[in-house]
This record gives C-alpha cells, sequence and structure tokens, in this order.
C-alpha cells in the first residue's frame, strides 16, 4: 500500500499568509500533527517574496510596488528575490528523518525538483535540473526553489512559471547599476521561460495542480491525498502573519 | 565609516556586504552580510557577523575567524564559501 501524503490547494493568499502558512504546516509537522504536505498555491495580489539574507530596500523598489499593488515580504528560506505573478507556487513539508528525503541538502533539492521535472512532462514539457535550486528548459529556468531545515523538518518551496512578464519584473526589482538595466532585461529574457512561452498556451492553476500532483506521486511513489488545513494550523498562520511576516521589524531585518 | 561591496562569488550567488569599519585600526565595527545565497542554519549568519566584530580587515585574520564560526556551528553554504565572504568585505575597503 502507498504512503499517503496530504495535497493542500490554497488560492489567492496574501503575500503574508502564504508565508506564515508554510511555517505553520512546518511547525505542526514537526510535532507529528499533520502528514507529509505538498500545497499548491497563488498569490493574490501579486508578490515579491525576497531570500531570508536579502536585504528589502537593496532588492526592492518599494514605491514601485505601492504604485503597482505588489506585497512584498521576506521568506524564512534563502536564495534570491522572486516576482509572483502568473505561476503555480507549491511547497513540500517533510520530516528529515522521512527515508524518501536525503539527508544531504544538495540531494535533497534535486529529489523534490525531480518531482516538478516529473509534473512538466504530463504539460509535454521536458525539462532538467539545474544545480542548486533551478529547473530549466532548453536552457532557460522555469522553475526555482528554496529550501529550509528547521524544527528537524524539510520545507522546499518554490516557483513554476506560467507565464512571465520580464518587463515588470525588472519594474519592481532594483539593479546593482542602472547603467546596465536594459542589458541585464535583455538577458534575463533570454535566460527565463515559462509553460505559456514553450506550449504557447496558458494552462490554468487547477491543471498545472493536477500535473504537479502526478509528479510528486511518481517521484516519491506515495498517493496525495486532498485536504485542508487543521484548525491548529490556521490559528498558527495567524500568529506567524501577525508577529512575523507582515511586521517591518521582519521584512526590513537586513 | 560605512562601505559597501557586490561580489558575485564564483560559481556561487551575489554577495553584498556592508562595511562599518575603523579606519585607524582597520577593525571591523559593524557588518551587514546579504545576498541570495543559503546558509543552513540560517541563524548561523546573525552569529557570524557579530563574531566578526573587531577582527582586523586582513586576508588571514578573517578567513581564520570565518572558518573558526563554520567549524564551531556546523554551519553548510550553498552559493558562498568562506573565501568568497573575506573577497566581499576586503573588496569593501578597496
Amino acid at each position: 500500500m502507498k504512503e499517503k501524503w496530504r495535497l493542500l490547494k490554497t488560492q489567492n493568499n496574501s503575500a503574508f499568509t502564504n508565508m506564515a502558512i508554510d511555517r505553520a504546516v512546518m511547525v505542526a509537522n514537526s510535532q507529528d500533527k499533520v502528514p507529509p504536505t505538498i500545497r499548491f498555491y497563488t498569490w493574490q495580489p501579486p508578490a515579491i517574496s525576497i531570500g531570508y539574507f536579502q536585504s528589502l530596500n537593496e532588492e526592492v523598489d518599494l514605491e514601485v510596488c505601492e504604485n503597482l499593488g505588489v506585497e512584498y515580504v521576506r521568506r524564512i528560506t534563502g536564495g534570491g528575490a522572486v516576482f509572483h505573478d502568473k505561476e503555480l507556487t507549491y511547497s513540500i513539508v517533510i520530516s528529515e528523518s522521512h527515508p524518501l528525503v536525503p539527508k544531504n541538502i544538495l540531494e535533497s533539492y534535486r529529489r523534490i525538483c525531480g518531482a516538478i521535472i516529473k509534473g512538466l512532462k504530463h504539460l509535454w514539457i521536458e525539462s532538467k535540473y539545474a544545480p542548486v535550486n533551478d529547473i530549466i528548459v532548453n536552457n532557460k529556468k522555469i522553475s526555482g526553489s528554496a529550501q529550509t531545515r528547521k524544527f528537524k523538518t524539510v520545507l522546499q518551496h518554490g516557483t513554476v512559471l506560467i507565464d512571465v512578464d520580464v518587463d515588470k519584473m525588472f519594474m519592481l526589482l532594483k539593479v546593482p547599476n542602472e547603467k546596465i538595466k536594459d542589458k541585464m532585461i535583455a538577458d534575463v529574457k533570454q535566460r527565463v521561460t515559462s509553460i505559456k512561452h514553450i506550449s504557447g498556451n496558458i494552462v490554468s492553476f487547477n491543471d498545472a495542480a493536477d500535473a504537479m500532483k502526478t509528479g510528486f506521486e511518481e517521484e516519491f511513489g506515495i498517493e496525495l491525498v486532498d485536504g485542508n488545513l487543521t484548525k491548529e494550523e490556521i490559528e498558527l498562520t495567524k500568529k506567524f502573519e501577525k508577529e512575523y511576516f507582515s511586521t517591518d521589524e521582519w521584512n526590513y531585518k537586513r | 565609516m560605512q562601505l559597501k561591496s557586490v561580489y558575485k562569488v564564483p560559481n556561487g550567488k551575489l554577495l553584498k556586504i556592508i562595511l562599518d569599519y575603523d579606519i585607524n585600526n582597520k577593525q571591523i565595527n559593524k557588518i551587514n552580510i546579504t545576498g541570495d545565497f543559503f546558509a543552513y542554519p540560517e541563524e548561523s549568519i546573525d552569529i557570524m557577523e557579530k563574531k566578526l566584530i573587531d577582527t582586523l580587515l586582513i586576508k588571514e585574520e578573517l578567513l581564520e575567524k570565518i572558518n573558526s564560526v563554520i567549524k564551531q556551528y556546523n554551519i553548510e553554504f550553498i552559493g558562498l564559501d568562506a573565501e568568497g565572504l573575506v573577497e566581499g568585505i576586503l573588496r569593501c575597503i578597496k
């Protein structure tokens, strides 16, 4: 019999709520209160998340964000700034001691990205892992991920680009050197792709989620069962949102 | 005196350092290590920043201090290493 993991689909949450849910599930799982969990989600309104070690003021043009109604939040994971717009975001929460997750961090990135690669195959897209944290199609990035380990639990979350607007992304992100901004935009356009750019179609969130669900089931040999956040996770989400992710202290930490 | 560096670690990520140092004795007063790298556990960077205070801005001194903190706190970097961190710090004063 296949091991059963929980599947959550939570659409249209704010940036603060999304980051709080990932942390809440991580805490609940670390206390053995919920099974390993895969979540697929979107951001409403669109948002920028920055890596744990990044400086919000250094990376993000906050005035443009305000003008365009784009939210911003610091993640608990490292890595770079990401503009979350037309994408499926995934997260996986699982105990560090679970036999299906490699103890070695780099190997665990590869394993979890393997699920996304299998999922993309179900959308007729051939992709491959590009260490450390990217998945590429014809040398162009279609997915990026970030992982943290706390309370003996692994959290990895990442994007699968359904469509991408590089020009808008660069309106929101600061670049180290304004003089070469145009060249940087041109470079990134050459190095980033999306499901729409490859297949010509916009897939819906639900279709992308179905494909990724199958990808995770195949990669880990498990069965994903639709579920909901527990009452306790909802309470934890509210707490983390209030105490961390919505506060200036957290978001301007660096 | 406060200075800044932006340094792409070879085969790694983009490191951005803000350094406040004593110009007379070349010691670190305060340092902010930012960038799109990964460090496990994440809190180790806060510890690294505190431990680097009063360290001399000399390559060997910095490397020794950073390596000792990495060892003591069992830090695992991805996209960053001790040499990259030293280079990023020293580029602030070049």
